[in-house]
């Protein structure tokens, strides 16, 4: 049960006023199919992940809109939406649509523009992935509501700000090597520490920026690709989906590693491997301690160890499993639609061998992307192997 | 957050009284839960008026603020387990951040929660360090 | 008449500076006050009141009938009484609304005392205000906020509400044209008329229970401006009559709430025995009222919150402009 992974595409990731969300679309979409040598018109399905088009742009229906400017038309195209899992979620979607039979061919397509706004309303907007109307009257933003989290697993493992302050050195490596990332600058830890507070223990390296970007993948049946032995044999070998909790307030330690574990296990058990066949992983951290859960939660770390990866040298590019090898969020950004689909673009270019030099983790055959969404609502885990012959 | 005046005037966030919802196998669950019990999934819920009084749990510093939270920045928000039991999120006022930490007690108070940008004015339950609680010295 | 059986008093804790702002509306002369005492950007009449109301509530019976006395925004077409017996849990409380002027405080006292009988539940009285004015009258009408709240009952308190007097005469030292949301305030004729108005009522009031207004432990006025104060000594007032009861100086004024605040803060500092000189002042009328201490209960702790923490000019433009509807 594999899923070829035919084409793939990506914008660059950053603040681009002079691009709209169509603009954006039509680029990353453009050169998924261009990689997987297929017309618009051998598309039979398209999943657009879209978070916030009706906020950030004062526009709606962005399935048909790609369509429409993608030359993906007559073949049924749809809006996809899950908070931050967005990209993710239309990814799974377009697997299910080739794991069914129905179709040979889609396109999965995330996509977000989000500095068309001031940050204030951007970030009102961002709430609405959350119970923005019950339980952040109270004050809490998304940052404030993650900061809670990260006070509570500093407290349950007795650890320091520095100490987290690691996953985001680590990222920030690697970011700054990303010609695609946002943020391409390294820090130390004493920079993290004097950055800027947003939302105590959180600092601004902890937190990624708003970010206009798209990315793209063509998907088809297994047979497809094996019969082009020419390209690279990169397949999804597992889709797994959960949902967590929708309110920060009732969303435990325990809870936050449910939504990875739960979903990852099914998707091994999938694709016949364990968490130590992972040789590259991309985990979702728009704020720097989703990361260390995320390691916990898949199985590469201890709970309360996750943070360690980062310090100690096992999560970065030679270590046991390499992590965010992109730079993560933190770096690239978060263009909410877009990042399960970005996440999924930059795993294929780690197992096809084609990342940045100082990105490539040498010989990757399996990899991991992991999303989440919402404060703690989405668990999405995705596997990819390469398989030769 | 933006919310009309019809949307605000429904059963919603706490407005001029604090309360939490009581399923029928006695759970106590936030307000936000109408539908169904957090804990056990019983469907019939009731609003409770809670006593006001609690301990700060988790808390944080909001230095970049909603929309609704401009100028007050920075403030405490944080989650407050309330006597009765159950965890509520609010802000916690009059108090420098320094000031508080995980185990303050705190009693509610009401006070202006958004400050209406389009000219509306909502109450709500907010929190202020219980000095009575810490003069007679239980725990805090 | 009725008898205090409780009270309590809220200053919020953020004060002004007065001659900051002075400087930046480009105002002449010294601050006729050290500091604003400043509600927070989410606090105004309903929340300060709410405080003051807990605070005298703690620990005795509900009451039957809730009376607040109040000039300022939000409300004012609505009760302010009804929304406040709400969030205190009062259903059953009778809300009154008592409006008027910076001395309607006693005439909250006197509907409180007609309707407390022995037997019935008593009377919750609360004064809450915030002045109204525009930022650039700011320093005019010295503009600050607070609340003081009263649980009257007919027996058993710890002040009994004595005698009342009021003088009035028609002059124009406040009024409000249909169209401004804020009021005019015109302190040289204020000045006057809160003189010769009050000198009458003290004079009826002497009339009425023999009791010269020297003999008075403390006199807890309305005071609007430190002049009206300086006034109250050509009406009899000695200085030290005043010393635990006046703050306009300190931190502003606190329109239909410094009558309550000063009382508060005159119970805090009697001894049983004492009798208290209540003395509200607005458009024209003055009300003195005479208070017979009889007893002690939990202090209010106004005095201790006159001093508070300063906040800073950027701070205090930014809470007033945040408050959005003009005037503050």
């Amino acid at each position: 049960m594999r899923i070829g992974v035919l084409g793939i595409g990506k914008t660059p990731h950053k603040i681009q006023h002079h691009k709209s969300l169509r603009d954006l679309a039509v680029e990353s979409g453009r050169a998924a199919l261009a990689d997987a040598g297929v017309e618009p018109s051998d598309i039979q399905a398209l999943y657009v992940g879209n978070v916030g088009s009706v906020g950030f742009n004062y526009e709606n229906s962005t399935g048909l809109m790609v369509a429409h400017h993608l030359g993906v038309v007559p073949a049924g195209s749809v809006r996809v939406e899950a908070a931050c899992g967005t990209g993710a979620w239309a990814l799974h979607l377009g697997c299910v649509a080739i794991l069914s039979g129905l179709y040979d061919t889609v396109m999965v397509l995330g996509v977000e523009k989000m500095n068309d706004l001031a940050t204030v309303e951007g970030t009102s907007i961002i709430a609405q992935a959350a119970d923005s109307k019950e339980e952040y009257f109270s004050g809490l933003t998304f940052p404030s509501g993650v900061a809670l989290t990260a006070r509570k697993y500093m407290q349950t493992y007795e650890l320091s700000e520095e100490d987290l302050a690691h996953t985001s050195v680590k990222n920030h490596h690697y970011g700054a090597r990303n010609p695609y990332a946002h943020l391409r600058f390294e820090c130390t830890v004493e920079e993290v520490m004097r950055s800027a507070k947003v939302a105590d223990p959180l600092k601004l390296y902890e937190v990624c920026p708003m970010t206009d970007a798209s990315s793209a993948l063509v998907l088809c049946r297994e047979e497809i690709l094996r019969d082009q032995p020419d390209k690279p044999q990169v397949y999804v070998t597992a889709t797994q989906m959960a949902t967590g909790t929708w309110y920060a307030a009732t969303d435990t330690l325990e809870d936050a590693h449910r939504l990875f574990a739960e979903p990852a296990q099914r998707a091994y058990q999938m694709a016949g491997i364990t968490a130590d066949d992972v040789d590259v992983a991309e985990i979702y951290n728009s704020f720097a301690i989703q990361e260390p859960l995320g390691i916990e939660g898949l199985g590469f770390a201890e709970p309360g160890k996750g943070w360690q990866g980062a310090a100690d040298g096992s999560t970065w590019i030679d270590g046991k499993v390499a992590i965010n090898l992109s730079g993560g969020l933190l770096c690239k950004g978060h263009p909410l639609g877009a990042t399960g689909a970005t996440q999924a673009v930059d795993i294929v270019e780690q197992l096809r061998g084609t990342a940045p030099p100082d990105m490539q983790r040498k010989d990757a055959e399996v990899g991991i992307s992991a999303c989440r969404g919402g404060p703690g609502a989405v668990g999405a885990i995705h596997l990819y192997q390469r398989i030769e012959g | 957050m933006t919310v009309s005046a019809i949307e605000f005037s429904r059963l919603g966030p706490p407005k001029l009284r604090l309360y939490a919802m009581r399923c029928d196998n006695g759970h106590l669950n936030p307000w936000w839960e109408h539908h169904h019990c957090y804990q056990c999934g019983s469907d019939t819920l009731t609003e409770e008026e809670l006593a006001g009084t609690g301990e700060l749990s988790n808390y944080t510093v909001v230095y970049y603020p909603p929309r609704d939270f401009l100028g007050q920045e920075p403030y405490v928000v944080g989650h407050i387990t309330m006597d009765e039991g159950v965890m509520i999120p609010a802000p916690v006022v009059g108090v420098a951040p320094d000031d508080v930490e995980v185990g303050t007690r705190v009693r509610a108070t009401l006070r202006r929660m958004k400050l209406g940008h389009e000219g509306d004015i909502y109450y709500s339950q907010k929190f202020v360090v219980d000095e009575a609680a810490a003069a007679e010295g239980r725990p805090s | 008449m009725g008898e205090i059986l409780r009270y309590g008093a809220y200053l919020p804790q953020y004060r002004a500076p007065l001659g900051e702002i002075q400087k930046f509306y480009g105002r002449p002369g010294r601050p006729r006050a050290k500091a604003l005492c400043t509600p927070a950007l989410d606090e105004d009449a309903l929340t300060m009141a709410y405080e003051a109301a807990t605070a005298a509530l703690e620990g005795g019976d509900a009451p039957g009938t809730v009376i607040t006395v109040s000039q300022s925004p939000p409300f004012g077409l609505r009760k302010l009484s009804a929304t406040l017996a709400r969030t205190l849990g009062l259903d059953d409380a009778v809300p009154l609304d008592v409006g008027g002027h910076s001395g309607s405080l006693l005439d909250a006292f006197a509907v409180a005392s007609a309707l407390t009988a022995e037997g019935a539940p008593p009377a919750l009285v609360v004064a809450s205000d915030h002045l109204v004015s525009h930022e650039d009258r700011v320093c005019d009408t010295l503009s600050a906020g607070a609340a003081a709240a009263f649980v009257v009952g007919a027996s058993g308190g710890v002040a009994r509400l004595g005698a009342q007097a009021r003088a009035g005469q028609e002059v124009y030292d406040v009024w409000r044209l249909g169209t401004e949301p804020e009021a005019r305030y015109r302190l040289e004729v204020l000045f006057d008329a809160y003189g010769a108005t009050t000198r009458a009522a003290l004079a009826g009031l002497e009339r009425e229970t023999e009791r010269g207004t020297g003999d008075y432990a403390a006199v807890c006025p309305s005071q609007p401006h430190p002049q009206t104060l300086r006034g109250l000594g050509k009406a009899g007032v000695a200085p030290e009559q005043l010393e635990g009861t006046s703050f306009v100086g300190e931190i502003g004024n606190l329109g239909a709430a410094s009558v309550a605040v000063a009382l508060a803060m005159g119970l805090d500092a009697a001894a049983p025995g004492d009798h208290l000189l209540a003395l509200g002042y607005g458009g024209g009328e003055a009300i003195a009222q005479d208070v017979e201490v009889t007893g002690r209960t939990r202090d209010s702790g106004a005095a201790g919150q006159v001093a508070g923490e300063a906040i800073d000019l950027s701070t205090y433009y930014r809470w007033t402009r945040g408050r959005q509807a003009e005037p503050h």
